[in-house]
């Protein structure tokens, strides 16, 4: 439906020059490089022993293992278990705020937004506070009904489930935000005029059409599940591939415990890769929606179920918001423990952050602004070459922008590390030596972001404009400056500022590859914890919601509904 | 494309360029080192060192480090291959020390000889822990025992009387309620079991630590993540804890208590400069600089206790070094009386595959949280 009314000009096509040829030379060398060497290395090192033979030993070992098994398992289930959490609450926010209308609609829609901005390790920790052994309900639960033998509502593989949960609801109610809205009204209520109502009319036009929207969103909560490592391990859970990946890496000494964790790291991104193409196949019939925001009717509630929709999302919202009460208090409470609030407060924990060390504040912009403007620079491009041309290798192209998606952080990152540890030409290091690798990182990991946005925004410019512009003389880069970039604009920002705020939010990949000195806030969060500094990872943290919100906000103004686009 | 291309070139040989300069000075204007022993302590050293090279040569040196765990730590710099990224490796068992000198990984120390002598060769009984490498690669910089921190509060709760020794742990009515990081991932628990095999011999020593993983309510993916959780209230013990780790929490405003039993391991947490090491002179100085007094009172503040009998734990009343004292039962300096210590180096790195694997089967794999 989205080629409706184009006029296909096969001339322009044929009419390449060199420099054009030569830039998506660039491209594709940039990924092949950064993305699919150092994932082709990972695999490498997984099917070869310490010798560099090529074996299955290693795969071998991994089935025989009843401990990695068990983690498998345990990680397969967890993923499931948090889609279908997710979905049944990422569902109901989203009906409510698109199809309803209810005191606190647009107050709850901006809420929504929060949870999936609460910073790793710190969003897990600030939950234990609250809602640990010895957390604030705990502690009120023995103060007040002197129960004694505290509630474990958070260590083990439930507490996992609460907590993902909690955090990943938004994406799924995102995405169905985004494509209840793209839904036309004209087909609902054709579908009313020949008889379907209710039940019928949502199971054959409703479900069908939000189906490729969930389902992309459902496929980035299974594979954010399936690759944090640093919940489980805060929540004391081991018994999972992503944990067992990073405790296996981190420990050096052990060369065959190592290589089992990049075999697991291997393992992660071949499902990863598998669910990717399984989910594809929904996601390939999205363009059934229109490209316009219809205007919405919503229905206004009778004021009964008005305060059920408003105790549901209220309640909903408490619980997500709880890490950021945990973390906010635990910035600024000193030796807390044991009473339901801190004793005690202080700024010395702040004060330590941001004025005794502003490098982590300092590099976290750097490198996420530089990963930016890398982002831009190879994803509008990508985003063209996919909403514009016939070029060969446009479907791969997108393959691999979508993989990125699925690949899991932790195994990116190590990817890196044994793919660039050995000396470049005419230099004494590697490139993992100097600190741009950080930023090219980024980059390749948020680069789907600016690709999405530009090209969904390219697809919203219909091509007979450009070609208007043609007609008229107006013709290649003309007409790409005065027509197509005023109107894609937004959405390259958009796209952009995504890439940047979670660029700033990304720990696994960057934790493998900081040193000394380039540490940014989410490197300084976990370098704090894993010191035993829960204040200052904690006051780091709450720099990182500040400037994640704000970079929301911005985001919302510009994007409006448009925001779900961006995750499928 | 292009420019961005040019711009990372120049971008990386700015980089490559700043590691180069200063070949007069009397130290080079940096230093880096990588370390188990946490940011509480390394900061510390690091500043006290900046500022003293700032009075002393006039040289402003920009320090600065790479927190790792032992074994992260030393695998980082087997993967140098003698190209370092950092000057100096500090902390963790002194063997790990001599597997790095024997593949040529480690340069000499030659430090001042009053420093080196003013360091006994080893200390305690029946096994004696070696405080310097005889052939004069690593020298050890503070003593530090890894034993139990509790929660006295919580105990009292729990109606568990104060932990002394060991078998303390083993309290039924701790059942849930002792933390620990597994010895597959962390230095000092791996010590810690080695000096419960040890004591208790094989087989005992198993059904022990058997007998402590059904009290353990959290295997903690860090070490240092043990005194966090009991500071907190979480776990109300914690076991193979090093002393500086929950000094720093009880320092944080945290009511929590430190002992060490019997036979707890002590180490000397051992300080080397690697084989080719951008920052040789500075690297030096700062060991040297650690072992004069002003150097070890950063140790002595922070819990830890001095590496040569020549000072003691000492201060004003109410000073940091006087909490230190108290908080660790009274300890001043390992010199003072005997030390009984039980735990054997060669013992233990012949053991060390076999009890992380054992632990992995035996504990690890069939452990439920009670």
């Amino acid at each position: 439906m989205t080629d409706t009314g184009a006029v296909r000009r096969p001339a322009r096509a044929r009419r390449r020059s060199l420099p054009p040829v030569l830039g998506v030379a660039a491209i594709w060398l940039f990924l092949l490089l950064f993305l699919v060497y150092p994932l082709l290395r990972i695999f490498y090192d997984a099917f070869s022993d310490e010798a560099g033979r090529l074996t299955l030993a290693n795969f071998v070992e991994f089935a025989r293992d009843p401990f990695y098994v068990r983690s498998l398992v345990n990680s397969l289930v967890l993923g499931l278990g948090t889609v279908a959490a997710t979905s049944i609450v990422g569902f109901a926010v989203a009906f409510l705020l698109v199809r309803c209308d209810f005191i606190g609609r647009n107050l709850f829609s901006y809420l929504t937004l929060i949870p999936i901005i609460s910073p790793p390790l710190v969003g897990v920790l600030g939950f234990t506070f609250i809602m640990g052994r010895a957390g604030t309900v705990n502690v009120l639960l023995d103060d007040w009904f002197g129960l004694a033998k505290p509630i474990n509502f958070v260590y083990g593989i439930h507490g996992v489930l609460l907590v993902e949960t909690l955090h990943l609801f938004p994406m799924i109610t995102l995405n169905v935000v985004d494509a209840l809205a793209k839904i036309d009204p004209a087909l609902e209520e054709a579908a009313e005029s020949v008889g379907a109502r209710g039940l019928t009319k949502w199971r054959t036009i409703t479900l069908p059409l939000t189906t490729p929207g969930y389902v992309a969103g459902a496929l980035l909560v299974f594979i954010w599940t399936f690759s944090d490592f640093a919940t489980p391990l805060v929540l004391g859970v081991h018994d999972l591939l992503a944990a067992q990946a990073y405790l296996n890496i981190v420990q050096f000494v052990d060369r065959r415990i190592f290589r089992m964790g990049i075999v697991i790291s291997a393992l992660m991104v071949a499902l990863a890769i598998v669910f990717l193409v399984a989910a594809r196949r929904y996601v390939a019939i999205k363009d059934y929606s229109s490209l316009s925001y219809g205007r919405l009717a919503r229905v206004r509630l009778s004021p009964l179920r008005q305060s059920a929709a408003v105790a549901f999302l209220t309640l909903v919202m408490l619980l997500s918001f709880i890490p950021y009460l945990g973390v906010v208090l635990a910035s600024v409470g000193k030796g807390w423990s044991l009473t339901p609030v801190p004793v005690r407060y202080t700024l010395q924990y702040f004060e330590r952050v941001i004025v005794e060390t502003p490098k982590y504040i300092v590099n976290s912009l750097l490198y996420a602004g530089l990963a930016v403007v890398l982002c831009i620079v190879v994803g509008v491009p990508i985003a063209w070459i996919l909403a514009r041309t016939r070029l060969a290798g446009r479907d791969a192209l997108d393959g691999l922008n979508t993989l990125t998606l699925a690949v899991p952080g932790t195994a990116i990152g190590i990817a890196y590390v044994r793919a660039f540890h050995f000396d470049l030409p005419w230099l004494q290091y590697g490139l993992t030596s100097f600190w741009v690798v950080l930023p090219l990182v980024l980059a390749i990991r948020r680069l789907p972001y600016t690709v999405r946005g530009s090209y969904a925004s390219l697809l919203l410019v219909h091509r007979s404009m450009e070609d208007a512009a043609a007609s008229v003389g107006a013709t290649g880069g003309r007409a790409f400056r005065d027509i197509t970039l005023p109107l894609i604009w937004r959405g390259v920002l958009v796209g952009s500022l995504f890439s940047f705020m979670t660029s700033l939010q990304e720990a696994s990949a960057v934790l493998f590859l900081s040193l000394g000195g380039w540490e940014t806030i989410t490197v300084g969060i976990f370098s704090f914890y894993i010191a035993g500094s829960a204040n200052e990872a904690a006051a780091l943290g709450v720099i990182l919601i500040v400037v994640a919100t704000l970079s929301l906000v911005l985001i919302n103004r510009i994007a409006g509904a448009r925001m779900g686009g961006m995750f499928g | 494309m292009k420019r961005l291309g040019v711009l990372a070139l120049a971008v990386l040989s700015v980089a490559g360029a700043a590691g180069g300069a200063s070949a007069q000075a009397p130290i080079e204007s940096e230093l880096a080192l990588i370390t188990p022993v946490s940011k509480f302590i390394h900061d510390a050293a690091l500043k006290a060192f900046a500022d003293y090279a700032k009075e002393r040569w006039g040289v402003a040196v920009k320090v600065s480090a790479i927190p790792a765990g032992t074994p992260v730590a030393y695998g980082r710099v087997v993967e140098w291959k003698g190209r370092p990224e950092v000057d100096i490796f500090w902390g963790g068992e002194s063997a790990l020390f001599e597997k790095l000198a024997e593949q040529r990984l480690l340069a000499k120390l030659e430090l001042a000889a009053e420093l080196w002598d003013s360091i006994p060769a080893s200390l305690g009984k029946p096994r004696p822990i070696p405080l310097k490498d005889k052939d004069g690669f690593w020298v050890g910089t503070a003593l530090e025992p890894y034993g139990l921190v509790y929660h006295p509060k919580k105990l009292q709760r729990l109606g568990v009387p104060e932990l002394r020794e060991w078998d303390d742990l083993l309290h039924p009515k701790l059942r849930g309620e002792v933390a620990q990081c597994a010895p597959t991932r962390s230095s000092s628990s791996n010590a810690t079991y080695e000096v419960i095999l040890s004591m208790l011999g094989e087989e005992k020593g198993w059904d022990w630590l058997k007998k402590l993983a059904q009290n353990t309510g959290h295997f903690t993916a860090r070490s240092r993540d043990v005194p966090t959780v009991v500071a907190k209230g979480e776990y109300a013990a914690g076991f193979a804890v090093p002393s500086y780790m929950a000094f720093e929490e009880k320092l944080a405003g945290f009511d929590l208590k430190f002992v060490a039993p019997r036979n707890a391991f002590v180490t000397p947490e051992p300080m080397a400069i690697l084989a080719g090491a951008r920052n040789p002179r500075a690297a030096r100085a700062f060991i040297e600089f650690l072992l004069t007094e002003r150097g070890q009172k950063v140790f002595m503040e922070r819990g830890l206790f001095p590496i040569t009998p020549k000072y003691k734990v000492q201060g004003a009343p109410g000073s940091t070094a006087e909490m230190a004292v108290e908080f660790t039962g009274g300890v001043r300096s390992y010199f003072a009386g005997d030390v009984s210590n039980v735990y054997d180096e060669a013992a233990a790195q012949k053991r060390s595959d076999g009890l992380k694997t054992k632990f992995r089967s035996e504990i690890e794999a069939v452990w439920k949280k009670p």
